[in-house]
């Protein structure tokens, strides 16, 4: 056998660039090992901090009154929360599918890509900015509401669903859309009959997404919501309502350690909640686009 | 003799009707199609006739989609197009004032590249249109009517609850034909309908096209020239053409029975194109 | 599938059958005519040629638009192409029996002589014979036995032989010469339609088999000595 001419292992510079290679590869896989761990360390430090309060009775009773904080439970908190997101949500969801459909489907070119851009602005407002604009053209003249709350988290959802709403809008294939029109089916009737059901699960799992996202707003909540409400569950959403993160807020604040262990075992459901539904959300959405784009 | 007396009739092989005999759905006259400042097309003049196959052949690029697209009205659907000259269907002039694209849709049915099939159901593929456009009466018996004359009822009949998305490319088509003849257009356009599919699926369609002509006046836009040589009564060819401009557009180089074209056509660049000999 | 052009071939054989049918009647006629010296009859046999080129004709026209529109290939085209072929082959057919007629016509009245026309019909039965035997290969595309057809040229062979010795012996009188020159040709036509008649047969083995080949004949020793 002859000996080849050259060889093909890494010598010199190219043995150098690879040392270079494989060590930012390890920098970075570093940082996303951290990003994990910053993770897990939340979840264990929150999750063993409000162990000491999670029993049943902390999802099944109210808070109980008088000499004795340690009884009871969050009952009206999480009450609170459901009415909040939940009226929030039955504002934001129509109003975000709308939109998301003039901008996908109807909007001529250059108007879809303004009304983008606002979305995605109205985004980025810092929720206690929004809190303030709707305490001082609701709650200033009207008192605080667990209405007024969910208006607040309307506002924040509606840019949330109305872009992921439109992103799956964008995903269904234009030939649906021929389809239908080649029928001699109008535009409106097209996009309710066949581009919105194919978009159902899109829908559906950005929605989900916006709720896990305002079910952990503290901020607006404070001005509209929070004052003078009693401790026991209430579902009226004219009255002011506690919310999970309004009780972690206040009870974090307590000098007694039983509220303390309470708001540590609301920040851990609440961020169970969270933690569970964006993945079931996320995980829902990649089965969704790989049914769409196959 | 009298073996030698008694004649034979001779089977005249079914001819096409001589020119001025035949009936013309569309009449474009000196058409023109642009996207923004782009010319698309230019100076067509093409008669389409009732109950024949029509086939529009040419290089890609030709504009031979957007022809077709003009003809019921799909290139609504791209902001930036416009067309200048005329279009008439029926003698109505299909871009006049007051012309609702939608209704031209209604009359004029298409069917695309890939099979596309909505998300549900095989009978309610069919019976969509039927319901919104309120053509809801023996809903069963139009559905299936449909599926025969898209030789497709005796594949699905046993199973038509079940999705569409389950039937193979071949069949998807042959639904979405009989999506769109359920709602009983006059006109039907295929773009390019068997590019997606296999041989046999191809012929399948071919054959129904065939069975087709019977009733409804079709045009179809092929890339297959065998294709066009298989099916159509009349073949139109759009050949490229640069203007002095720099704009390169379609043009409609020559038009005629589907015969004429493939075995002694009058014009050097389809004899190129037919032979492929054509860059 | 291809429901279009599986009709468009079979009503191609079917054209071809008929030619087929026509030119036997053309080949049965034009012996009447030699039999019987019937002038009427020959006109009539002219005038029927008309009938077998419409068929002819109609074959001809429709193959490049099939061949053109339908591509078709393997045994299909090869059937295609035999039907080409095979129209032709009929086509000359009928022609030489027009020739025959017209010969007939020209030898009307002059003395005659039974042997020669004995000869004769015994020749043109053969072609008959012949010719429905090569179109039923290709008809039933089933090809056995390509050495029957040669075998059915041998009588013709014969017979043109023994006609030629007759006509020479036929004397010295004029007339007598010109009836015999006249029946020579028509010996010859005759002849010539038994030679078409192989070529039909060959035109069958070709589509059957795939290839083509010449079969052995007069001019080609055959491959096994025969009695």
């Amino acid at each position: 056998m002859n000996e080849p001419a050259f060889t093909l292992k890494a010598t010199g510079r190219l043995r150098r660039r690879q040392l270079v290679n494989q060590g930012m590869g390890a920098l970075a896989a570093g940082a996303a090992l951290l990003a994990v761990a910053v993770l897990a360390i939340v979840v264990i430090s929150v999750g063993s901090r409000g162990a000491g309060s999670l029993n049943l009775a902390f999802f099944t009773q109210n808070q109980a009154q008088g000499f004795n904080p340690k009884g009871g439970g969050v009952l009206f908190a999480i009450v609170g929360s459901v009415v909040l997101v939940g009226i929030a949500t039955l504002i934001a969801l129509p109003l975000g599918v709308l939109v998301a459909v003039y901008v996908s489907e109807l909007a001529p070119p250059r108007l879809a890509r303004v009304a983008r851009m606002a979305l995605d602005i109205s985004n980025g407002i810092p929720t206690i900015v929004i809190g303030i604009f709707v305490f001082t053209i609701l709650v200033a003249a009207h008192g605080q509401s667990a209405l007024a709350g969910s208006i607040a988290l309307a506002i924040i959802m509606l840019p949330l669903i109305a872009r992921a709403t439109e992103e799956v809008l964008l995903l269904v294939p234009s030939s649906q859309r021929e389809a239908s029109l080649a029928l001699g089916v109008s535009r409106w009737r097209t996009t309710v009959q066949v581009v919105i059901p194919s978009a159902l699960g899109g829908i559906l799992t950005g929605t989900t997404l916006a709720i896990a996202r305002v079910a952990g707003e503290t901020a607006p909540l404070l001005f509209l919501t929070s004052l003078g409400t009693s401790s026991t569950a209430d579902a009226n959403p004219l009255h002011p309502l506690q919310s999970l993160t309004l009780v972690i807020f206040s009870y974090s604040d307590q000098a007694d350690p039983a509220y303390q262990s309470k708001a540590w075992a609301a920040a851990f459901t609440l961020m169970c909640f969270v933690l569970v539904t964006s993945l079931a959300a996320k995980l829902a959405l990649a089965r969704y686009r790989k049914k769409l784009g196959g | 003799m009298e073996a030698i007396k008694t004649k034979i009739e001779v089977t005249e092989k079914e001819r096409l009707p001589v020119v001025s005999e035949r009936e013309a759905v569309f009449e474009a006259r000196d058409l023109a199609v642009y996207y923004g400042d782009q010319r698309a097309i230019d100076g067509v003049n093409l008669d389409i006739y009732q109950r024949l196959i029509t086939a529009i052949i040419g290089p890609s690029g030709c504009g031979k989609s957007t022809f077709l697209r003009t003809l019921n009205r799909m290139n609504d659907l791209v902001p930036a197009a416009r067309l200048t000259g005329q279009l008439r269907y029926r003698g109505i002039d299909l871009y006049g004032p007051g012309v609702d694209a939608v209704e031209v849709r209604r009359r004029v049915g298409m069917v695309f590249q890939k099979p596309n099939p909505f998300h549900s159901s095989i009978y309610d593929n069919v019976a969509y249109g039927l319901r919104i456009l309120g053509m809801k009466k023996d809903l069963d018996e139009r559905v299936e009517k449909a599926l025969r004359a898209a030789a497709l009822w005796d594949e699905v009949k046993d199973r038509l609850k079940d999705s569409a998305l389950g039937l193979s490319g071949g069949q998807q088509q042959r639904l979405c034909i009989a999506r769109a003849i359920a709602v009983e257009p006059e006109v039907v356009l295929f773009d390019e309908p068997a590019s997606a599919l296999d041989p046999i699926s191809t012929s399948a369609i071919e054959d129904l096209m065939h069975e087709l002509k019977r009733d409804y006046t079709l045009v179809i836009v092929t890339h297959n020239m065998q294709q066009a040589a298989r099916v159509a009564d009349m073949t139109a060819f759009f050949g490229l053409d640069v203007s002095p401009d720099g704009n390169r557009q379609g043009v409609l180089v020559e038009y005629d029975e589907t015969e004429k074209i493939f075995t002694n056509p009058s014009d050097k660049r389809t004899e190129g194109y037919v032979t492929g000999r054509f860059g | 599938m291809r429901e279009l052009y599986t009709s468009e071939l079979e009503e191609l054989e079917a054209l071809l059958r008929d030619e087929g049918k026509l030119v036997d009647r053309a080949i049965r006629g034009a012996l009447n005519v030699l039999e019987r010296d019937d002038l009427e009859l020959a006109d009539e046999l002219i005038a029927f040629d008309d009938e077998i080129d419409s068929r002819y004709l109609a074959i001809e026209q429709r193959i490049p638009s099939l061949l053109a529109r339908q591509t078709p290939v393997a045994g299909e085209l090869r059937l295609v192409l035999a039907i080409l072929y095979i129209n032709l082959h009929l086509e000359r057919i009928a022609d030489y029996c027009v020739t025959v007629a017209k010969l007939a016509k020209l030898a009307h009245g002059l003395p005659r002589d039974r042997a020669v026309l004995e000869a004769l019909e015994e020749m043109g039965e053969r072609c008959r014979e012949m010719l429905g035997t090569g179109l039923e290969y290709f008809y039933a595309r089933d090809f056995t036995d390509s050495q029957a057809l040669i075998e059915m040229d041998r009588p013709i062979d014969r017979a043109n032989r023994k006609l030629i010795d007759r006509l020479i012996a036929l004397g010295p009188d004029e007339s007598q010469r010109e009836w015999a020159m006249r029946m020579m040709l028509a010996s010859r036509c005759l002849e010539r339609i038994g030679d078409h008649a192989v070529d039909i047969g060959e035109q069958a083995a070709y589509l059957v088999r795939g290839r083509f080949e010449e079969f052995t004949d007069a001019s080609h020793k055959p491959p096994r000595a025969t009695t």
